[in-house]
């Protein structure tokens, strides 16, 4: 062989061997579609914001950090438990308060002291095999998980449950370690929640952490039809048997097929919905929406115009470390409010398309009827004392102002109803008042060196604001340090990308981020608020539990959270004790609310209507919450497609 | 021969040397991480349930204990090094308990496909041209295609990426812009399979092309324009011999041989992925699993990947050095 033969030989061999590769990485799971099986009118296409699936083969959703997909179709269309929570009002005549018993017949029954919980179940439900769903599911449930460390609420389950039986076929009674009025929540999906687990497949199994559950056994009304063994698609068919469901029982699921698409970086997700390959997207940029909007328009967002965006229950805020000496101070806390600007945050982060909220709860779902709407005169009226003068910081117009802002760029799409307009921009925000600012800086002891604020040890007020590194929240805290610089505080951006490591525990001075998250749909607090409570704050350095990040401890807090603690979930006065947490966070200021987390969730008309809007607030848009499901009750076909 | 061999042994030597220290430097730099794959999952666990702080304790040390994270870090090194050399890198934390191996095997062949085929198609048309247009210098086809590559190579690559994805899938939506193979297509050593593979994997490759073709063509272009002025190609040309021997057998030949260490080296670069092609067309491969394994602290499958990486490079490099004495006879190997 002389040299040139054996040089082409080798590289021959070389590609021969990359393909084989490729074809052996994809054998061990072959099953493909046919597109042809999927004509557009019995098949939705949705954009699911998950990565690529590193474990795409992996439906066990009963282990924690298996690299398996979750909202790819998983937890949207094959599990199930007791009671789902919309984020939005939820359907109506389904669901009371935003709340659907799903395999429960009826709300939670607890004994007096809340020590005791009791649920009925649904009849005819059957698992996809033909199996009934009975008790023997849900007390396997928690005994399998609490006896399993790795599966999701193995600390949850072991903290809390004493005993659970069953007491009849459909009949589940718990015993619990502690009284916990809110220990329903564990099965009451927000976003997700405890999914009951398949008795009959998996007491089969001798280690639950390594079996893969493909394909799973589905309690939804949707049963695997085939993967990408790359993980970036999954396609799901229809049951025959879909009326022996939960969400059958709400209606008939439209789709045959529902095929979920991952991995779609943003500007490729764009392109496929208006080339007609995508039904629904998770979320655009705001200046991809204000594109794509005005070119097709078949795409719908949350809002029929300006600012489009669903508002999620989750507040993004300025985060004091309340365990640094810089921010202990209410003075300096309300000082940085009013010196921030609303409409300049507004246009920086999201172009204007920002649900402001002034409030320490997210203006979103039923919120805004239950406290935004009602502590409107108390807002107005709400008076801070600066040490020299007493101002009233809170100004009800700005959301009205912002849509005049950018009223000459977007025109008729900008509402013109007033009531439109605060749902759309928020109800309100503080006046930026620097003169206000000032007096409680020097009320708290600072004094001012040309234009640098110092601190009352003599040391220059500086500390740093970290953010993201990207996206809306990376351009608010860029402006909201940009505007404490200009009035004196040397306040620099720091774009992290640990930032929930670093948020945990508690490795930060300012944080722009989340504290707040709620239901949406209900107006108990207690999803964020019971972890508020100054018994679970750690010292400098430990893990904090999720949300109270900001480290805040107010034995008049904890009284209002051990009030909500000790009444139901639905108990009215929950709304009367979350306005006295609100006013409590007016007046420490422990964190500053800024806006809703507006996402820009589109859907396309072109092949399917009867999407989710603000006019028709049945559910929540965003493809990746498991809520999502009852959406496919309500779409049809659209005409001619 | 008995030298060649004793050349071959020590740069065995040297090969494990640079694996070993390669290899040991990844894991100290990946333990040393910030990044806690416990409070990675634990995040991503409680960022959306409403569990108890006790239950997320409760987790978290059940979570340590099962992922080995909590052991000092010499015996996770010392753990780490008795299992490589059975083959076994460990389970994957941002896929527990998958092992790290297999989510490395299951992209590193679309890697492989991609850039080993881009690679060599820039490294043919960059070389061919930069030959032809350096023994040909006044030729104005080659001159006009220098300008090309001159303008082509400094745009950024995400840049051109991005231009043919909104012109082949939007503009003129005539190619796919996304995945490695359509949705209706069945893997297997089919034609249909291969012919979906190559399909959905001409933008990213066409991308990749556009971009490397320049680097090959103003390097061979600058060595043969050397060449073309040594003795024995002017005496070869005086002698009569055919400009077509002259270019193949004198010209190139003796150019090729640094471009052929460069290929080896970019080949051996093959396994470390392109991030941004992967992103950009949302194409598999082992750049972005990389990346993943970073941001979810996974130091294992961070550990399979670069050992792959660290392996490959090590390698070319080590058979480029066998080769040099083979192809180039004025190197020896004393």
């Amino acid at each position: 062989m002389d040299r040139r033969s054996f040089m082409m030989g080798t590289a021959v061999s070389a590609l021969l061997l990359a393909s084989k590769g490729l074809a052996f990485a994809q054998e061990a799971e072959g099953v493909a579609p046919d597109l042809a099986q999927f004509p557009r009118n019995e098949t939705v296409i949705v954009h699911n914001p998950e990565g690529i699936i590193r474990n795409p083969g992996w439906f066990n959703p009963w282990v924690v950090g298996a690299g398996n997909g979750t909202s790819n179709g998983l937890h949207q269309l094959t599990t199930d438990t007791l009671w789902l929570i919309d984020p939005d009002a939820g359907v109506a005549g389904a669901s009371e308060n935003a709340i659907y018993n799903s395999l429960a017949d009826d709300l939670w029954q607890y004994n007096e002291d809340f020590t005791e919980m009791t649920v009925k179940l649904k009849q005819g439900i059957t698992w996809s095999d033909g199996v009934d769903f009975t008790a023997d599911d849900v007390v396997y449930t928690v005994e399998k998980q609490k006896a399993t460390p790795g599966t999701p609420f193995n600390g949850a389950f072991t903290a809390q449950v004493a005993s659970v039986e069953a007491t009849d076929p459909y009949t589940v009674h718990f015993k619990l370690n502690a009284s916990n009025s809110r220990f329903h929540t564990l099965f009451s999906v927000r976003w997700t929640g405890a999914w009951i687990m398949p008795k009959h497949v998996f007491e089969k199994v001798e280690d639950i952490l390594s079996f893969d559950n493909n394909p799973p056994v589905s309690l939804g009304p949707y049963t695997l039809h085939s993967f990408d063994p790359n993980g970036t698609w999954y396609i799901w068919e229809k049951r025959a048997d879909w009326e022996k469901t939960a969400l059958g029982m709400v209606g008939e699921p439209k789709p045959r097929f529902i095929i979920y698409r991952n991995n779609m970086s943003p500007d490729n997700r764009l392109i496929e919905m208006r080339n007609g390959n995508l039904d629904m997207v998770h979320d655009l940029t705001p200046e991809a929406t204000f594109s794509v909007v005005a070119q097709d328009p078949q795409i719908k967002g949350w809002f029929p115009g300006f600012p489009y965006a669903h508002p999620d229950p989750t507040l993004v805020m300025a985060i004091f470390n309340h365990q640094n000496p810089k921010f202990q101070d209410k003075r300096v806390r309300w000082a940085l409010t009013l010196m921030l600007d609303a409409r300049a945050m507004s246009m920086a982060s999201y172009r204007g398309a920002a649900t402001l909220s002034a409030i320490s709860v997210p203006p979103t779902g039923t919120h805004p009827r239950d406290y935004h709407g009602p502590l409107q005169e108390f807002l107005t009226n709400y008076e801070i004392d600066t040490g020299t003068s007493k101002v009233k910081p809170y100004d009800p117009d700005i959301g009205l102002q912002i849509a005049e802002m950018v009223r000459p760029q977007f025109g008729e799409a900008v509402p013109s109803d007033e009531t439109a307009i605060r749902n759309a921009f928020g109800y309100g925000w503080w006046k930026q008042n620097i003169p206000a600012a000032e007096e409680l800086l020097t009320a708290a002891g600072f004094t001012k060196n040309g234009n640098q604020w110092m601190q009352p040890d003599g040391q220059p007020f500086t500390f740093s604001v970290m953010v993201p590194t990207d996206g809306v929240v990376n351009r608010l805290g860029s402006i909201i340090a940009q505007t404490w610089a200009q009035n004196g505080v040397q306040a620099e951006v720091e774009a992290a990308s640990d930032t929930w490591d670093r948020q945990r525990v508690g490795n930060y001075e300012v944080n722009i981020a989340w504290a707040v998250e709620t239901w949406g749909g209900h107006p108990d607090l207690s999803f964020f608020l019971d972890s508020y409570h100054s018994a679970y704050v750690v010292e400098p350095g430990a893990s904090q539990p999720d949300r109270n990040w900001m480290r805040w401890k107010d034995p008049r807090l904890d009284e209002i959270i051990e009030k909500i603690r000790g009444i139901d979930f639905n108990d009215p006065k929950g709304i009367e004790y979350g306005t006295d947490f609100v006013k409590l966070h007016l007046e420490e200021m422990p964190n500053i609310p800024i806006m809703a987390y507006n996402v820009f969730s589109l859907q396309s008309t072109r092949y399917w209507t009867g999407w989710p809007n603000a006019e028709n607030n049945y559910a929540n848009p965003v493809t990746n919450w498991s809520n999502g499901r009852y959406i496919f009750t309500q779409i049809t076909p659209a005409a001619g497609a | 021969m008995h030298s060649y061999l004793w050349f071959v042994g020590k740069r065995i030597l040297q090969l494990l040397a640079v694996i070993f220290c390669g290899v040991s430097a990844t894991f100290l730099v990946t333990h040393l991480s910030p990044i806690d794959p416990v409070e990675q999952v634990l995040g991503r666990l409680s960022a959306r349930s409403n569990l108890s702080p006790e239950a997320i304790a409760s987790t978290r040390a059940a979570l340590t204990e099962l992922y080995g994270t909590g052991q000092p870090i010499v015996t996770q090194y010392f753990n780490f090094w008795m299992r490589l050399l059975r083959g076994d890198l460990g389970p994957s934390l941002l896929a527990f308990p998958t092992p790290s191996m297999e989510l490395v095997a299951r992209a590193l062949p679309w890697t492989l496909g991609l850039l080993t085929t881009s690679t060599l198609i820039t490294f043919i048309i960059g070389n061919l041209f930069g030959a032809l247009a350096g023994y040909n210098p006044d030729n104005r086809f080659f001159q006009a295609f220098g300008i090309v590559a001159i303008a082509v190579q400094p745009i950024p690559y995400y840049v051109v990426a991005f231009i043919l994805l909104v012109i082949f899938g939007f503009l003129w939506p005539v190619l796919p812009i996304s995945g490695g193979f359509a949705m209706d297509v069945r893997p297997g050593l089919t034609l249909t399979y291969i012919g979906s593979i190559l399909q959905h994997s001409i933008l990213p490759a066409l991308s990749l092309v556009l971009v490397g073709f320049g680097g090959w063509f103003l390097g061979m272009r600058a060595l043969v324009s050397n060449i073309v002025n040594d003795d024995y190609v002017t005496y070869a040309e005086l002698g009569g011999v055919s400009r077509r021997t002259i270019v193949d057998a004198y010209v190139i030949r003796n150019a090729m041989v640094p471009q052929l260490t460069a290929l080896a080296m970019a080949l051996g670069g093959v396994f470390s992925g392109t991030v941004i092609t992967e992103q950009v067309f949302n194409y598999p491969g082992i750049g972005s699993l990389l990346i993943d394994g970073v941001n979810y602290g996974d130091y294992s499958l961070v550990l399979a990947v670069s050992t792959v990486s660290i392996t490959a490079v090590a390698l070319a490099i080590f058979i480029v050095d066998l080769l040099h004495p083979l192809l180039d006879p004025r190197v020896r190997t004393e």
